[in-house]
């Protein structure tokens, strides 16, 4: 206590520089999100030319009831999959002496990188009668597997591709979990499970709710796993009524979709945000112990295995046996071109780094501002992430065509589309990344001398680089897989693996789509591997 | 793989499919394609062309027609060749609706071989996509493309409404029959698909399938064994054609009835078809080229097509260009438009896509009735686009849209 009161002391600044200083954040902060939330505008203004009384008659409908209760169990099946996955595995991998961990602690955070629509294809195409797995287990006697879609087959598939989120965010608090608070349980007679119980889960909560949120979120958004399963989300329907030019429908479901997002937003703040400093704060390199399997070394070892088949395994093995029957000439009219990988870098890159950019002012405010609405731009930023590609492309088509002509046709609409849609994983582990830094240790720089720019880049920036490499990571994967706004907003001759992966989704040879899915998940594992190299496991 | 719910027309692989295996027929095919090439009048013999500006390469027939099954003992096709048609050059930006699997850039890549001086550069998105971002490419005066190539004629029409297309001249579009073009001239079919009932051979016989869908659900040979799609753009617009044809209550009992008569679901119409030919299903409900597919990829599958006349079961649906108000010269895109109607175009869009052609001269595929022997519903097609409605009318009779 005696430090902190020390540098309580210190009369550091003029409270009007200061003042200052923090208005010009909280003003970049919300011109920032507000930029964000441009694409929204064309949502609002379609649905505002729908008479009041067919809002109404649209709203009360069973059809409208059924699709909003068929999206609250989708989302709500798919996070509690998502945690009861990734929360083993990262403590698995953490904190046990599981078998080859470096192993497992790379292959449990890879099913991120295959989109979530070519593993709903693959699992539909695999199962059911006449599919690839009945060709492969019938000598083994297995005549048929049950075909999976629907609920179940959607929100397995959804699980399988997202719980990773989870998982990273939960072994980012279980890395900078305080192992004397758990010993201090443990020396107060509480058995292991009680200590965790009521010393580490309290500590992982906020973590864990992080991930949890970007996965309801992108459970939300995602529009290929119900299409491809059959099961009439909101962003399903959405499409469909756009479809058949009802407009009209579409941006009331929209809204209706970010109703949602902003529900479960509310709903995670109050988690994440009920004590989280104290959960953050990396105050000790003491970590805890390592915990023995013992006799659960094997199931442990099964359960890693199982999931890794299930997402890593069955895709990419189905591609390649589309790949292996193959009549050859992949493509017919759109041959493949290694360019469009090349494009898909060269956009995701960029989305990445302008990601980062704008959401370090975000992250900032929101862990160190005083004000109560310092979080608002943080959180509204969300709200791109739970819009379906299809509305934020023709909501970024309105907004260019009418405001910004000069962006039309360029590679910079579809950057800014990809930030909209996936900074707020950038914002995610920043803000964990602030919070982490202890905040006496700038008010220490700034006693030594440093301006507060200076203070912020020798002091704060190293200790938030984790952060930064890791969100602009999880931007980079995301954009990587984006489909539905880059058809949109793409100019002639400009693909990328995604639009390419539409234009020969049609042929009913798998094989023209399988080489550019492959590839996609190449490039997407190679950046996974410095997520994990360079992101997540520095502090290890 | 993002949800196309709309039609996809015509062939897909099965383009890529052949140029891959035009290699190996490359020597066997000389011969044919020769003796057809020279009833258009032979490489080289551009003496008829009206081509004075621009320059033109030599080509043959065999390059726009594909090969296989369909193709081996085909007349040859009439009509305007392109050898007679102004020749185009310069750079033409074209919205391509629909994914084709690259058929229709085949197409495009043999109009630039054969004009040097041509290139067109076509951006490529689901058809609904391209409309609405049309739209608003117009309201903001600001259209990019010259033309647009869409699959559906709804979303031609409802380009055409947005005031972003140029009428064509009556001369370009005479030789397509009035149904299959706007009557204002803003768009024109350039390749059709029927709807059609695909039945298995061994468990029916064409006399077995009713003359109306009306009839369908009180037919005895076809209880509990009929397979549909509902999800699928192309039977939304076929139940729309009955709501135009008779009403919504209409399009509802006829609904309910198939199902009461037993009614299998599949994701799509190829998998209809699929399942007729594989005997689980004894007919469906399909366009017409599914089952073609269904017999070029397989060895003499038991599968052939019935046709009701004159009601909704027999609309025929089309693809379609328009020119943009984006096209600097509206009558060099109407001359690129009259390339999709010449002989030469027409016969690729019949025997690489089995699409029906649009212009007299030319045959469908196989043994396929002509489009005037087909007695399709007279029906404005670009009001197929009402399919709002017909979501609706699909969700009281119980289905999953």
């Amino acid at each position: 206590m005696g430090t902190t009161d020390r540098f309580e002391r210190v009369p550091s600044l003029p409270t009007s520089t200061r003042d200052r200083q923090s208005l010009v954040l909280t003003l970049l902060a919300g011109s920032i999100a507000l930029t964000l939330l441009t694409p929204m505008l064309w949502v609002v203004l379609q649905a505002s030319q729908v008479p009041s009384d067919q809002i109404l008659e649209i709203l009360l409908r069973q059809e409208t009831l059924d699709i909003f209760l068929n999206t609250v169990f989708l989302v709500t099946a798919v996070t509690i999959g998502s945690v009861l996955v990734g929360v083993p595995l990262a403590m698995l991998t953490v904190q046990t002496d599981l078998p080859f961990r470096r192993f497992w602690t790379v292959v449990a955070a890879m099913p991120l990188v295959i989109p979530s629509y070519i593993g709903a294809f693959a699992f539909i195409s695999a199962t059911g009668q006449g599919g690839a797995f009945t060709d492969v287990l019938a000598p083994i006697g297995i005549e048929r597997i049950p075909e999976i879609d629907g609920l179940v087959g959607s929100a397995i598939t959804l699980t399988l591709f997202t719980y990773p989120y989870v998982y990273l965010t939960t072994r980012a608090s279980l890395l900078s979990l305080d192992g004397r608070a758990i010993e201090a349980a443990r020396s107060l007679n509480h058995s292991r499970l009680s200590a965790f119980r009521r010393v580490t889960l309290p500590q992982l909560v906020p973590g864990i709710a992080a991930g949890a949120l970007l996965v309801a979120l992108y459970t939300l958004s995602d529009f290929g796993t119900p299409a491809l399963m059959q099961y009439d989300v909101f962003t399903r329907m959405i499409y469909v009524e756009y479809d058949a030019w009802r407009l009209d429908y579409a941006s009331i479901f929209s809204l209706l979709l970010v109703g949602m997002a902003i529900v479960i937003l509310a709903a995670e703040s109050r988690i994440e945000r009920a004590d989280e400093e104290d959960a953050y704060v990396n105050r000790g390199t003491d970590r805890p112990g390592t915990i023995s399997l013992g006799r659960w070394k094997g199931p442990a070892l099964a359960f890693c295995s199982t999931v890794a088949l299930l997402a890593l395994v069955v895709p990419p093995a189905i591609l390649l046996y589309w790949l292996g029957r193959s009549a050859g000439g992949i493509g017919g009219g759109y041959e493949f071109q290694w360019i469009y990988a090349w494009n898909s870098v060269y956009v995701s890159s960029l989305a990445a780094g302008v990601s980062v950019l704008a959401a370090l002012p975000l992250a900032y405010l929101s862990a160190r501002g005083e004000s109560r609405w310092a979080s608002l731009p943080e959180r509204s930023s969300y709200v791109g992430y739970a819009v379906p590609g299809i509305v934020l492309g023709l909501g970024l088509l309105y907004f260019t065509l009418h405001y910004v002509d000069s962006l039309y046709y360029t590679v910079d609409i579809i950057v800014f589309a990809y930030v909209v849609r996936f900074m707020p994983q950038a914002v995610g582990t920043l803000r964990s990344s602030v919070l982490q830094t202890d905040r006496k240790l700038v008010e220490a720089a700034r006693t030594l001398g440093h301006s507060s720019l200076s203070a912020f880049r020798k002091v704060v920036l190293p200790l938030v680089m984790p952060g930064i490499i890791a969100g602009a990571a999880l931007v980079f994967l995301t954009s990587m897989k984006e489909m539905a706004a880059t058809l949109l907003l793409r100019y002639p001759g400009f693909e990328t693996l995604a639009t390419y992966i539409w234009l020969v989704r049609s042929s009913a040879d798998y094989g023209d789509a399988a080489l550019p899915a492959l590839v996609l998940i190449g490039v997407s594992g190679l950046s996974m591997l410095v997520l994990l190299w360079r992101g997540y496991d520095v502090q290890e | 793989m993002t949800g196309d719910n709309g039609d996809s027309d015509g062939g897909t692989s099965d383009g890529r499919e052949k140029s891959s295996r035009r290699r190996f027929l490359a020597t066997s095919g000389v011969t044919a394609v020769g003796a057809v090439a020279g009833c258009l009048g032979g490489p080289g013999a551009s003496g008829d062309s009206s081509s004075g500006n621009g320059q033109m390469n030599e080509f043959d027939l065999g390059s726009f027609r594909g090969s296989g099954p369909f193709v081996s003992s085909r007349p040859e096709p009439s009509g305007t060749s392109i050898r007679d048609l102004p020749s185009l050059s310069g750079t033409f930006g074209v919205a391509l609706g629909g994914g084709e699997g690259g058929l229709y850039i085949d197409l495009f890549e043999q109009f630039e071989e054969i004009y040097p001086d041509l290139t067109i550069e076509h951006r490529t998105a689901p058809s609904t996509d391209l409309a609405n971002t049309i739209k608003q490419e117009a309201d903001a005066d600001n259209v990019q493309q010259d033309i647009f190539l869409s699959v559906d004629a709804g979303s031609l029409g409802f380009v055409a409404d947005a005031g972003a297309t140029r009428q064509m001249s009556a001369e370009a579009i005479s030789s397509v029959p009035s149904s299959f073009k706007d009557s204002d001239r803003n768009w024109v079919g350039v390749a059709g698909r029927a709807r059609a009932v695909p039945y298995n051979t061994n468990d029916l016989s064409g006399s077995d399938v009713p003359s109306t869908v009306q009839e369908f659900p009180e037919a005895d040979a076809l209880q509990g064994s009929m397979g549909w799609a509902p999800s699928y753009g192309a039977f939304q617009s076929f139940i729309t054609a009955m709501r135009l044809i008779h009403d919504d209550q209409t399009a509802i009992q006829w609904l309910e009835d198939m199902q009461a008569a037993g009614v299998e679901t599949y994701a799509d119409e190829f998998q209809v078809s699929q399942a007729v030919a594989d005997g689980d299903i004894d007919a469906g409900f399909a366009n017409h080229y599914y089952a073609l597919r269904v017999k070029a990829w397989n060895d003499d599958p038991p599968i052939e097509l019935a046709f009701t006349r004159g009601d909704a079961g027999a609309l025929v649906n089309v693809s379609g260009a328009a020119v943009l108000t984006g096209a600097d010269d509206t009558e060099a895109a109407t001359d690129f438009v009259r390339h999709l109607l010449s002989a030469e175009a027409q016969e690729f869009f019949a025997t690489r896509t089995y699409a029906y052609p649009m212009i007299p001269g030319v045959q469908p595929v196989g043994d396929l009735p002509t489009v005037d022997e087909l007695d399709a519903p007279d029906i404005d097609l670009a009001q197929l686009s009402d399919r709002g409605q017909t979501l609706d009318v699909m969700r009281e009779a119980g289905l999953s849209v």
